[in-house]
């Protein structure tokens, strides 16, 4: 028995004993890479408790909700996610733009020495971090050296276009851990009229189509999801009328026809 | 006008190159147009019989009538329909979250703007990273379905129909029941 499988089992044993057996009959719930099979359970178990299910055909519906509910909530993660990842990537771009060059000038000290350690001698690449800083301070002993070890289509500029990138990128991923330092150097670069959401709007429009299409299979799921609920609460209907109808039943049996009798006394009046 | 005869040449050299004369061949070739399955119901494949049976018993109840248990098979194999779809659905969204295709198809696109483009001032590093990145999560997800919607949206056309089907076999089957237990 798999994970997936597992748990549904231990969810349905606990909710009600023998809904194990039933509920496999519809198969592992069709979670995605990295999905959590907890959460599923925790919905389940929730919407079970809430409908009680009388049969069945309850449960099929329950199960429809269930993996209706998680489809949407999948969709709408894909949604944010996108427009997230896109925003940021403007926002990459935007700081990368706007960093002075002593924000990213160990970056390009990092890139020079990796140069130097892939390209220099092997007895000469402990020298490497030495060669570095003084071909950045401008030591014109060096220059030559080092130059000869950057790979041949990168110019000193496209050096320092990448360092500025990497720092940009460093600093975005450190804005999303939320860590003091990155925050408010890329709120006070973002002062000037533009903010995160300016970036997210961006995202928006760029990404307007891929963003409709998730959007349609998020409304295609809400739908069958509520037309699920709505054949539930049909079936309660019926259920309702039929024990009406039951009662109305059992009471009319019960009833006995009490014939008149004539009072005596009446009569001798 | 075409002749008699031409008729009966035609339709004689037509008996004797018509595709595959072994049972094998024949079978083989009897699956080309197959793609999933899907417009299938679940009734015409046997494996699929046994997890029909199982469900129409449950849904039928103890001491069920013929028609109730009629109604019941009905449910049960449009419920295993719904079910097949929705696996294959999983399967192709698994498959596309786990192995490369996704990437690679989107990375051959990549690559052919780039050629196309025919940019000098792109650096060497750029392609690089984008080549050899991969995307995870949500976000890999939401590329995949921009990509694959049209395949999704043809899998839905499926689950739609027997979504209807089965939501009306299951009024039938509420209706029959509900008859059943006023006449008792």
């Amino acid at each position: 028995m798999s994970r997936k499988d597992r748990s549904k089992a231990k969810i349905a044993t606990r909710s009600a004993p023998g809904r194990a057996q039933r509920l496999a009959v519809f198969g592992p719930p069709l979670l995605l890479e990295g999905e959590d099979a907890t959460a599923y359970d925790e919905l389940l178990s929730r919407i079970c408790a809430a409908v009680k299910p009388i049969d069945i055909v309850d449960e099929i519906f329950i199960a429809d909700i269930v993996s209706l509910e998680l489809e949407v909530l999948r969709w709408r993660r894909s949604k944010w996610s996108l427009i997230r990842a896109h925003g940021l990537s403007e926002l990459e771009y935007f700081l990368a733009g706007k960093l002075d060059q002593d924000l990213y000038f160990a970056n390009y000290v990092d890139h020079v020495v990796r140069f130097l350690e892939d390209n220099l001698p092997e007895d000469e690449v402990d020298s490497a971090q030495t060669l570095a800083d003084k071909f950045v301070e401008g030591d014109k002993d060096v220059f030559d050296k080092v130059i000869k070890c950057f790979p041949i289509e990168r110019s000193v500029r496209q050096v320092l276009d990448d360092a500025r990138a990497d720092k940009a990128k460093k600093l975005v991923q450190e804005y999303v851990r939320g860590e003091r330092e990155a925050v408010t150097l890329i709120n006070g670069l973002t002062d000037a009229g533009v903010s995160l959401d300016t970036f997210m709007t961006e995202a928006l429009r760029e990404k307007i189509n891929d963003i409709e299409r998730i959007d349609r299979l998020t409304a295609i799921a809400e739908t069958r999801r509520n037309a699920a609920l709505r054949e539930i609460d049909r079936r309660r209907a019926v259920l309702g009328e039929t024990l009406r109808r039951t009662v109305q039943d059992i009471e009319d049996g019960e009833f006995e026809v009490i014939e008149t009798m004539p009072a005596k006394g009446k009569n001798a009046a | 006008l075409t002749t008699k005869r031409k008729i009966r040449a035609n339709r004689a050299n037509a008996r004797a190159s018509t595709g595959p004369r072994t049972v094998r061949g024949r079978a083989r070739v009897a699956r080309n147009a197959f793609r999933h399955g899907l417009s299938l119901p679940a009734c015409s494949n046997p494996a699929f019989s046994k997890e029909v049976e199982a469900l129409a018993r449950e849904i039928a109840g103890p001491d069920a009538t013929a028609e109730i248990q009629e109604l019941a098979r009905q449910i049960a194999e449009l419920q295993t329909d719904l079910s097949r779809v929705r696996r294959a659905r999983y399967h192709f969204l698994s498959d596309c979250l786990s192995d490369s295709h996704a990437n690679a198809r989107m990375k051959l696109k990549f690559i052919r703007r780039l050629a196309q483009r025919k940019e000098p001032d792109i650096s060497i590093e750029t392609p690089e990273k984008f080549l050899t990145s991969t995307r995870q999560g949500s976000h890999k997800l939401a590329l995949i379905l921009s990509q694959e919607a049209k395949q999704l949206l043809a899998m839905d056309r499926y689950e739609r129909r027997a979504l209807s089907r089965r939501k009306f076999a299951i009024r039938a089957f509420d209706k029959a029941k509900a008859s059943l237990s006023h006449s008792r």
